[in-house]
């Protein structure tokens, strides 16, 4: 038995292994990128061109321009990095699970302990 | 001569940071997570350490996919913020101990941890998130940060990292020094954040790790990454630097307080040991 992940599927999971990784390079490249502020300034100004300077596909730029994260995931993407992303269109982390998960925004809210009086504090 | 005089593990995340920027500290969402770090500030506040050693993991804010560190060691007197994306919150850089960290370096390489050795080091919430809830000083001793690769697979093993606690003890009690030492990780408790499964969390299962951290370690010592991944969700496996902590402190700990929360999207845990050895 190893301890080290060796691609045991996870529903409903996508594992960011190394070929997750070799895969959504590009994408993941141009995302880190953004924690440059001039570089989000580019990338606000003129997404297509920002995302064309970075090497990206014309696949990889449609799924940023339609904001499909769960599509940004399927292609490598890592969430880490691709919540800078988010962040540069106005995006934040739970408005992306939402449509990762296919709800809206509220129908996601809705499933959380806190929306349903139900996150209870455990001391011990 | 150094010593660890105690060990902290808390999640981290980007969303604590915003609430705490927000000043939602009372917001009834928020004002149970604050209050359960009320007694481990009052704690700290009191035992005054002298140094900070943080095992954490940057979130591609200091490291990128071209050369992914598995262990990095920031070994200068002052580590900056890093821009996650966002732009800079109003908190100063951190101090950091330069002395104490090329000690570290030496003493983990002899002992086997080869960690890439950086001179710049930003750091990011995985850091910075939970430390201005730790304590209202800004900030209270130099920090030493030690980050992991938890994300891009193959990751260090739980007992790799149960071993490079006993080796940072090892590194600590070796310095001539007689600096009294905090050791921090971060990260967890259980959530995902991708995919169909995003939003899970597993609060009897944060409990049950916390359980078991503080009397049977070596349980999660054997456990392997899918099965953190299965019981968390796929990025609570980060959850196993704690494990580091928990070897520092020796075969016996104290535990001082513990408090857990899961509101919105991650299983909010804190627990803090002082060493129990004779």
């Amino acid at each position: 038995m190893t301890a080290t992940y060796r691609g045991t599927p996870i529903a409903g999971t996508t594992v960011f292994t190394g070929a997750r990784s070799r895969q959504g390079y590009r994408i993941n490249k141009f995302a880190m990128s953004l924690t440059d502020p001039s570089k989000r300034d580019a990338f606000r100004a003129d997404e297509r061109g920002y995302m064309t300077s970075c090497g990206l596909t014309e696949a990889e730029m449609d799924l940023v321009a339609k904001r499909d994260w769960k599509g940004l995931v399927a292609a490598g993407g890592n969430i880490y990095v691709l919540i800078k992303v988010g962040g540069s269109v106005g995006q934040n982390l739970l408005q992306m699970g939402a449509q990762m998960r296919g709800q809206s925004f509220e129908e996601f809210m809705q499933s959380r302990p806190a929306r349903q009086g139900a996150a209870i504090e455990r001391k011990n | 001569m150094a010593r660890i005089v105690g060990g902290v593990g808390c999640s981290h995340a980007p969303s604590i940071a915003h609430s705490f920027d927000r000043g939602l500290q009372n917001d009834p969402v928020w004002a149970p997570l604050y209050k359960g770090y009320e007694p481990a500030k009052a704690w700290l506040d009191k035992l005054k350490p002298d140094l900070i050693v943080a095992v954490y993991n940057d979130h591609m804010n200091r490291f990128f996919f071209d050369a992914y560190p598995t262990f990095a060691l920031g070994v200068s007197d002052k580590h900056p913020q890093a821009d996650e994306g966002w732009g800079k919150r109003d908190l100063p850089d951190l101090p950091g101990d330069a002395e104490f960290s090329w000690h570290l370096a030496q003493s983990l390489v002899e002992d086997e941890f080869d960690p890439t050795i950086c001179q710049e080091m930003t750091v990011d919430h995985g850091i910075l998130s939970i430390l201005p809830l730790l304590t209202d000083n800004r900030w209270p001793a130099p920090l030493v940060p030690f980050a992991a690769n938890v994300i891009q697979h193959p990751l260090p093993t739980p007992k790799r990292f149960f071993h490079l606690g006993q080796a940072i003890r090892r590194a600590v009690e070796s310095y001539p020094k007689d600096l009294r030492v905090l050791v921090v990780a971060t990260g967890g408790m259980s959530h995902q954040l991708h995919g169909d499964r995003f939003g899970f969390m597993n609060p009897d299962w944060d409990n049950e790790f916390l359980d078991l951290l503080e009397h049977d370690p070596q349980k999660l010592v054997n456990l392997r990454h899918h099965d953190y991944m299965e019981r968390g969700g796929a990025e609570s496996v980060e959850m196993i630097m704690w494990l580091a902590m928990r070897a520092a402190l020796g075969e016996k700990v104290r535990r001082i307080h513990r408090h857990y929360y899961a509101p919105m999207l991650t299983g909010y845990g804190l627990i803090v040991f002082e060493g129990a050895d004779a």
